[in-house]
């Protein structure tokens, strides 16, 4: 889910960008710093959309640096369990198949996965149904369930399924 | 979501009003996730079926303490239940359990991170996908087949190591624009020079047909990688069966555990015999390619690289075309000799039967060996086929020795048998086939 929240960082300035573009460098020092991030509290930081406040800067005995308070605006992605997503297939193999959404790694065990799909080996592995109407392959957008979430400093993994009713393939690369 | 939608509409007027309420919200409902997972897992099928075994459990417990009738149906119903939410975790991913996402110690099971990273299977799911995976490949009569990089299928050195003889080689690399037409390519990022095995191309796309094949290097990852790269510019042979030394699970050993096939279908194509201790059964010994000077100073050899004498390994008869040709007889063997019970066959019987034929009716007499060398010489012989006298005997065909002047030597020159060089049996051994005695004779110290 995404979400639209406020957050606040301790920016810590090197003397040089002092001046009248001390704003300007924060910001984009700011974006620098976070943008691509995660957080297990708020998940993946996926843009800075404006300032709130800059706090007071406070000076750091011994090393000039400057230390500012800045509360930022800023949107997020975060999965959480039971939430439906879509996802395009990354790759498939004998295990299940994995999938990414936007920066959330997601794998489907074959466990996960309808017994009545398949796996095919060859050129291009792929899940399919006995009556072949339904493939999952590299490129597919599958929409799944996520039935954990694990947060790590650059990245999110998460468990998903499409064992149950209206979860699967929602377009078929090869009709394209 | 309602919010959120808002919030997206009009990001600036909304904000300032709602944002201390969302981020309130946002936090609770966070805090709650990471303090106590169980309140937002109830509403989980999974644990809400467990909750009801809980209070089938008590019901039972109480119950049993006051009549005997209903006890049984309620055993049934809390099996019933046990069987439908106890998950054995049979591998995880970035530590969830792949199968009902529920978090777990990381340690257990076997890292497969050539596949994806953060992911771990545990030994009995290894073997279902082994078995799973079996049936399919002997659908499709292939084998597994695990190659070496280095000095099997190319040669790498860093260019800091090229020496003076070498340098000309400088402007005879090709491009790295179209890879797939190549074979000596300077990697300059990678501070390295890496040269093709010649017949590499084709005996890729050859074994493909009968093989899926995996790449296992004692390398790191990245090299690994960008070797794959160079051999399999398309992607069409080993897409995620790269196994760099980060992937094994042993140092300085390569095992056949973190390969999701069945140790009997497996062929492995190495030049190091050390480095397969438990598999030697599987391997098929390769002669190394040494094209650099590097690369021969490595080993001990003192003779002069094929790229200093601007020579290379031939291409239709070089090392790669004589292996694959047995590797296409051990496939034939394998599946079409016996019919029935494919999933029974081993591999290794038929490498083994295979191997003992190429010597086989030749017996042999070794005179003057170094001794340290000998029982390796011997069992090298015995495993082709070959039967090793220790004293000489009309039925010899054989006599292995490095100098003309021994008795057993003289007697060989007199009875017309073979006087051949030790090197001969390796020879032998690296190319399966019985190699032309007149290559190694033995000749008189000038």
């Amino acid at each position: 889910m995404f979400f639209h929240i406020v957050l606040e960082r301790n920016m810590q300035l090197h003397p040089r960008y002092f001046g009248r573009n001390l704003r300007d460098n924060l910001v984009s020092k700011l974006m620098k710093d976070v943008e691509g991030t995660c957080s297990g509290r708020h998940g993946f930081v996926v843009a800075v959309t404006g300032i709130e406040n800059v706090g007071k800067g406070l000076i750091r005995d011994g090393t000039g640096f400057v230390t500012f308070p800045v509360k930022y605006q800023c949107v997020v992605f975060r999965p959480f369990k039971g939430e439906i997503l879509e996802a395009v297939v990354t790759m498939v193999n004998k295990m299940g198949f994995f999938a990414e959404a936007g920066p959330v790694q997601i794998f489907v065990s074959n466990h996960l996965i309808p017994d009545d799909m398949e796996f095919q080996s060859g050129d291009i592995p792929n899940y399919t149904t006995s009556d072949g109407s339904v493939k999952i392959q590299k490129d597919s957008e599958v929409r799944l369930k996520i039935i954990g979430t694990r947060v790590d400093a650059t990245e999110i993994f998460c468990i998903g399924t499409i064992k149950d009713d209206f979860l699967g393939v929602i377009n078929d690369p090869t009709a394209i | 979501m309602a919010q959120m939608s808002l919030a997206t509409d009009s990001p600036s007027s909304v904000h300032s009003s709602s944002s201390d309420d969302f981020a309130a919200f946002l936090d609770g409902t966070l805090d709650g996730n990471s303090s106590s997972d169980r309140e937002e897992e109830i509403e989980n099928d999974a644990e809400s079926a467990r909750v009801k075994r809980h209070k089938v459990e008590s019901i039972k417990e109480i119950e049993a303490s006051t009549s005997k009738g209903p006890v049984q149906k309620n055993l049934v119903v809390a099996e019933e239940s046990l069987k439908v939410d106890i998950c054995t975790h049979p591998g995880s991913f970035g530590n969830m359990c792949i199968c009902c996402g529920q978090k777990l110690d990381g340690e257990s099971g076997v890292t497969f991170g050539y596949i994806h990273k953060g992911l771990r299977l545990h030994d009995q799911e290894i073997s279902r996908l082994r078995n799973t995976d079996m049936k399919d490949l002997l659908c499709h009569k292939k084998l597994y087949l695990v190659l070496d990089l280095d000095h099997t299928l190319l040669n790498s050195t860093l260019l800091m190591d090229l020496n003076s003889e070498e340098v000309h080689l400088n402007t005879q690399t090709d491009s790295l624009k179209d890879v797939s037409k190549g074979s000596l390519f300077k990697l300059e990022y990678m501070h390295m020079m890496t040269k093709l095995r010649p017949f590499v191309r084709t005996f890729l796309k050859e074994a493909s047909k009968m093989f899926e094949m995996y790449i296992y290097t004692m390398g790191d990852r990245p090299y690994a990688l960008e070797m794959a790269k160079l051999l399999d510019p398309g992607g069409e042979y080993f897409t995620s069966k790269v196994i760099s030394r980060d992937d094994g699970t042993q140092k300085h050993q390569k095992g056949l555990d973190v390969l999701l096939g069945q140790e009997s279908a497996v062929l492995i194509l190495d030049d190091t015999e050390n480095a397969w201790m438990k598999h030697k059964d599987n391997l098929i010994l390769m002669e190394r390619y040494h094209f650099f000077a590097s690369s021969c100073r490595q080993f001990g050899f003192n003779c002069k690289s094929l790229a200093e004498s601007k020579s290379d390994e031939s291409e239709a008869d070089g090392a790669l075309a004589k292996i694959l040709k047995v590797l296409k007889r051990v496939h034939h063997t394998f599946f079409d000799e016996h019919q029935e019970d494919l999933v029974d066959r081993d591999v290794r019987q038929v490498l083994k039967t295979i191997r003992s034929e190429v010597l086989s009716g030749c017996v042999l007499v070794f005179s003057r060996i170094v001794h340290s060398a000998l029982p390796a010489l011997q069992k090298m012989a015995e495993q082709l086929g070959a039967i090793c006298l220790t004293e000489l005997d009309p039925s010899v065909t054989h006599v292995v020795a490095t100098d003309v002047g021994t008795e057993k030597s003289r007697w060989a020159v007199k009875e017309h048998k073979f006087l051949v060089h030790p090197r001969w049996i390796e020879a032998t051994n690296y190319f399966w086939q019985k190699q032309p005695e007149e290559d190694f004779f033995v000749k008189k110290k000038e």
